[in-house]
C-alpha cells in the first residue's frame, strides 16, 4: 500500500483555523493527512509540541498563524517565526529533515491556500517517505 | 486540582442531516468510543444541535452522571456555545466539553469515507484525550469605571460624550485642536437637505461645553493608555502638562484628514490658482462670495469628483460623502450665481443615502451639465489660452458619448477624498486596534459589531473607521455609547475563564513572560521575585505559556498536558 503521511496540523483560532474551517464551508476539497490542533495563537505552540509530535510518529508537523501584520494578538506570529528558525535547527540535529516542520500564513478568508498548502504539503512528505525518530525517546504516558 | 479517578466521558457524534454521515460513519465512531478510556456513553444524532440533540446530551449526563462530554460535530467556532450552554443545562461546567470539528475539517473536504472515517475517528480520539484533562473553570468578574474617554471633539466624538452624559456618566474629551467642531465646522450646508452644519453644531457645542459631566480638554493628545476594559488608566498631556485619567472605555472618534490633490498632477492644484479643493469652496461659502482669485466671479463652475478615491494610483475605496457633496455645491453655485453654468464631472453617481437620490434628480433639473469620465483616466486641467473665452481648459475623455472632449471653466472644484490621519498609526498603537490595508481602524464585526474593536473596552465611531457621512458618524457614536451604557449598567465586567497563570513556587523570576505579553498583563513581585498575569487584561494567546523555561506558567484551557494529549490522540 502506498505511504499515507501523518501530519499533525497546529493552526490559530483567529486566522488558519476559521481559513480551514472556510475551505470546509466552500467545500474545497483537500488530502486528509492533516489532523488539526487549535491553539488560539501560534505563538502558543512551544517547540516541544512540535518535538512530541515527531516522536509520537508524525511524518510532518504543520504549524499556520495570521500573516504578519494580521495577527489577533498583534505580534504573535512575529515569536512563531522566530521560534521556526531554531526549530528547524533543532530536528535537524535529531536527524530529522527540516522540511518536515513547516510554518505558513493562513488568513481567515484563505480557505483555498488552507486547501493548496495542506495539498502540498502532503506530497512533498509523501516523497520524503515515513519519518525516522529512534532518535527521539517517547514521551507517551503510561496507560 | 482534583481530578476525579475515573472519567465518565459521553462522545456525541452528529451527522449534521447528510452533512457529516454522507461522508462519515458516525455510527462506527460512536462504537469505536465505547472501547476508550473513561468513555461509558457514545451516540450518533441526526442533529446534535437541535432542541431533541441537546436535549439528549443533558439527559445522558444526568443519567450516566457523565462528568465530560466530547462533541464530534462542526467546527467549534459554530457551536461551542451551544453545547456549552447544554452542559450548564445540565448542571456540568461548560469548559469540560471538547469538540472535534468532523465536518468543516473532515466531512465537508474530503470524498473518501473510508479516509474522512479514519480522520474523524483520529479527531474525536484526541477530543476524548483531551477532554479527560479539562478541568472545571469560573468566569471572573472584575469591576466597571463608569467613566469614558472620547478621542476626538469632532461631531462623532461630541455625540458620543452628550449620550454618556446625559445618562449621568463621566466623560473627558481630549481633542488636539483649540477648539471642539472637527471638519464639519469646516463646512456650510449639508447634503442632502441644504441645512446649516454650524446649525447641527452649535447646540451641540453649547451643551457639551455646559454639561456637568463632560470636562473637555483642548490642545491635548492622549500620551499612554494601560489597563484593559474596565479599568483603564490614560495619560493625556495638556498643553505641555500631563495628566492622569481613570477612565472604563475609551471611544476613538478621531475622524479623517482630505487627500491632497496636489498628489493628482494633471489637475494642476497648487500651480492653478482657480482650482481649489472642496474645502476651500466651502470657505468661500461661509464667507458668502465665489470668486476667481483674482476677485472676478466664475461664469463657469466645474466639479471634479473622486479627487484621490477609487482609484488605483490613490485610494481604492469610495469617499462616500463627495458626490453628494458635489451635487449640494450645484445648488450653491446656482442660488448664488443664478447665471453660471455648473459642469459636474463624475466617474460613477454614488447617491445611495436617504433623500440623496431625489438630490440628484433636482441637481439635474436645475441644468447641471454631468460628463462622466472613467476610472484611473483623470481629467487634465490647463490654463485657457489669450483668445478662449474662459480661464482654465478641462480635458477628458467622456464615457457617455465615447469622446475627449475639452470643457471650459473659471473655477475647477476638486472633490477631494477621506483618508486617515497621519497620527492614525501612533493612535491605533496607544490603544491597541488594529488599521485595515487603507489605514482605517477595523471593527470586531464589519456588519454584526460595527463600534467595537479587537480590544475589549475601545470602541471607534465616526470616519476613523471608514469614510462616513455625518448621520452614519452620529449612529455610530450612539451606538458606541449605548455599548459603553450596557456595560457600566451591569457595573462588573465579566472576564473569560480563559487566562494565563503563573505558578508562583516554579516562577524563577526570570521575567520573560513579561517581555513576550503584547498586553503588559504580566506584572513583577518584587517582594515574591515571581510573575504575576493580570486576568483581566490577559487575552489567553498563550504566547507565554510556550515561552516559559520553568513551565510555571499554564495557559487555562491550552494547557501543556491537554495539548500533549490531543497530539497523542490524532497520532
Amino acid at each position: 500500500m502506498a505511504f499515507e503521511p501523518r501530519i499533525v496540523g497546529f493552526l490559530c483560532n483567529w486566522c488558519s483555523y476559521t481559513g480551514a474551517d472556510l475551505a470546509g464551508t466552500s467545500r474545497i476539497k483537500y488530502p486528509p493527512n492533516v489532523r488539526v490542533i487549535r491553539t488560539m495563537c501560534s505563538a502558543r505552540i512551544r517547540p516541544s509540541f512540535v518535538l512530541k509530535a515527531l516522536a509520537e510518529g508524525a511524518d510532518g508537523v504543520l504549524i499556520c498563524g495570521c500573516h504578519p501584520g494580521d495577527c489577533h494578538y498583534s505580534e504573535g506570529n512575529y515569536k512563531t517565526l522566530r521560534r521556526q528558525v531554531l526549530l528547524k535547527r533543532l530536528v535537524a540535529g535529531y536527524g530529522i529533515e527540516p522540511e518536515r516542520v513547516r510554518l505558513e500564513w493562513v488568513s481567515a478568508s484563505e480557505g483555498q491556500r488552507f486547501a493548496e498548502v495542506v495539498a502540498d504539503m502532503t506530497e512533498r512528505i509523501r516523497r520524503l517517505g515515513p519519518s525516522r525518530v529512534e532518535m527521539l525517546p517517547s514521551t507517551r504516558r503510561a496507560g | 486540582m482534583s481530578r476525579p479517578p475515573l472519567p465518565r466521558i459521553g462522545v456525541f457524534v452528529c451527522n449534521c442531516g447528510t452533512n457529516i454521515a454522507r461522508t462519515v460513519d458516525c455510527e462506527e465512531i460512536a462504537c469505536a468510543a465505547m472501547e476508550w478510556p473513561g468513555v461509558v456513553v457514545a451516540r450518533a444524532y441526526k442533529y446534535m444541535c437541535s432542541d431533541p440533540g441537546q436535549e439528549m446530551i443533558a439527559e445522558e449526563v444526568r443519567e450516566k452522571r457523565l462528568d465530560r462530554v466530547v462533541v464530534a460535530a462542526c467546527s467549534p467556532r459554530m457551536h461551542e456555545p451551544t453545547f456549552r450552554r447544554a452542559l450548564a443545562s445540565s448542571g456540568l461546567n461548560p469548559y469540560l466539553l471538547e469538540m472535534a470539528n468532523i465536518r468543516e475539517q473532515c466531512s465537508w473536504v474530503h470524498d473518501d469515507p473510508r479516509a474522512a472515517t479514519d480522520k474523524a475517528l483520529a479527531l474525536a480520539r484526541a477530543a476524548v484525550a483531551r477532554v479527560v484533562r479539562h478541568e472545571p473553570l469560573e468566569k471572573r468578574f472584575v469591576p466597571m469605571n463608569p467613566a469614558t474617554l472620547v478621542l476626538g471633539g469632532g461631531i462623532a466624538g461630541m455625540t458620543a460624550a452628550l449620550q454618556l452624559a446625559d445618562a449621568g456618566q463621566p466623560v473627558t474629551i481630549v481633542e488636539r485642536a483649540d477648539r471642539l467642531g472637527g471638519n464639519v465646522a469646516r463646512i456650510d450646508l449639508t447634503a442632502p437637505h441644504l441645512d446649516s452644519a454650524r446649525e447641527l453644531l452649535l447646540g451641540r457645542l453649547a451643551r457639551v461645553s455646559m454639561h456637568p459631566m463632560i470636562s473637555v480638554l483642548l490642545r491635548a493628545e492622549l500620551e499612554q493608555l494601560e489597563g484593559y476594559q474596565g479599568n483603564f488608566t490614560a495619560d493625556v498631556a495638556v498643553e505641555g502638562a500631563s495628566r492622569r485619567l481613570e477612565i472604563g472605555s475609551v471611544v476613538v472618534c478621531t475622524g479623517y484628514k482630505e487627500f491632497d490633490a496636489a498628489r493628482v498632477e494633471g489637475l494642476g492644484y497648487g500651480r492653478l490658482p482657480d482650482v481649489i479643493t472642496s474645502f476651500e469652496l466651502e470657505l468661500m461659502l461661509k464667507r458668502g462670495r465665489i470668486e476667481m482669485a483674482d476677485g472676478r466671479t466664475p461664469r463657469t463652475v466645474a466639479l471634479v469628483h473622486c479627487v484621490g478615491s477609487r482609484s488605483e494610483e490613490y485610494h481604492g475605496y469610495c469617499s462616500r460623502v463627495c458626490c453628494m457633496t458635489a451635487l449640494k455645491y450645484g445648488h450653491e453655485v446656482k442660488s448664488a450665481l443664478p447665471g453660471a453654468a455648473v459642469v459636474d464631472l463624475y466617474i460613477d453617481m454614488h447617491a445611495f443615502g436617504k433623500g440623496c437620490e431625489d438630490f440628484y434628480r433636482k441637481t439635474a433639473e436645475i441644468k447641471t451639465l454631468f460628463l462622466m469620465y472613467g476610472k484611473n483616466a483623470p481629467p487634465v486641467i490647463r490654463p485657457a489660452g489669450p483668445k478662449d473665452d474662459c480661464n482654465l481648459l478641462i480635458t477628458l475623455d467622456e464615457k457617455l458619448s465615447g469622446e475627449e472632449i475639452e470643457v471650459p471653466a473659471d473655477l475647477v472644484v476638486l472633490m477631494v477624498g477621506m483618508e486617515p490621519r497621519e497620527d492614525a498609526g501612533r493612535v491605533a498603537q496607544l490603544v491597541n486596534i488594529s488599521r485595515d490595508k487603507d489605514g482605517w481602524f477595523i471593527e470586531s464585526h464589519p456588519k454584526l459589531d460595527p463600534v467595537a474593536t479587537t480590544t475589549d473596552g475601545i470602541y471607534i465611531a465616526g470616519a476613523c473607521q471608514s469614510p462616513k457621512d455625518i448621520p452614519d458618524s452620529v449612529a455610530q457614536a450612539r451606538a458606541a455609547a449605548a455599548r459603553i451604557l450596557a456595560k457600566v449598567a451591569k457595573g462588573k465586567i465579566e472576564v473569560d475563564a480563559i487566562f494565563a497563570e503563573v505558578d508562583a513556587a516554579r516562577c524563577s523570576g526570570c521575567r520573560i513572560c513579561g517581555t513576550m505579553c503584547p498586553y503588559g498583563a504580566i506584572e513583577y513581585d518584587e517582594e515574591q521575585k515571581s510573575s504575576r498575569v493580570v486576568e483581566a487584561s490577559c487575552k489567553a494567546c498563550g504566547c507565554c505559556a510556550a515561552a516559559c523555561p520553568s513551565l510555571a506558567v499554564r495557559a487555562r484551557h491550552f494547557t501543556d498536558e491537554q495539548i500533549f494529549a490531543q497530539i497523542e490522540g490524532v497520532l
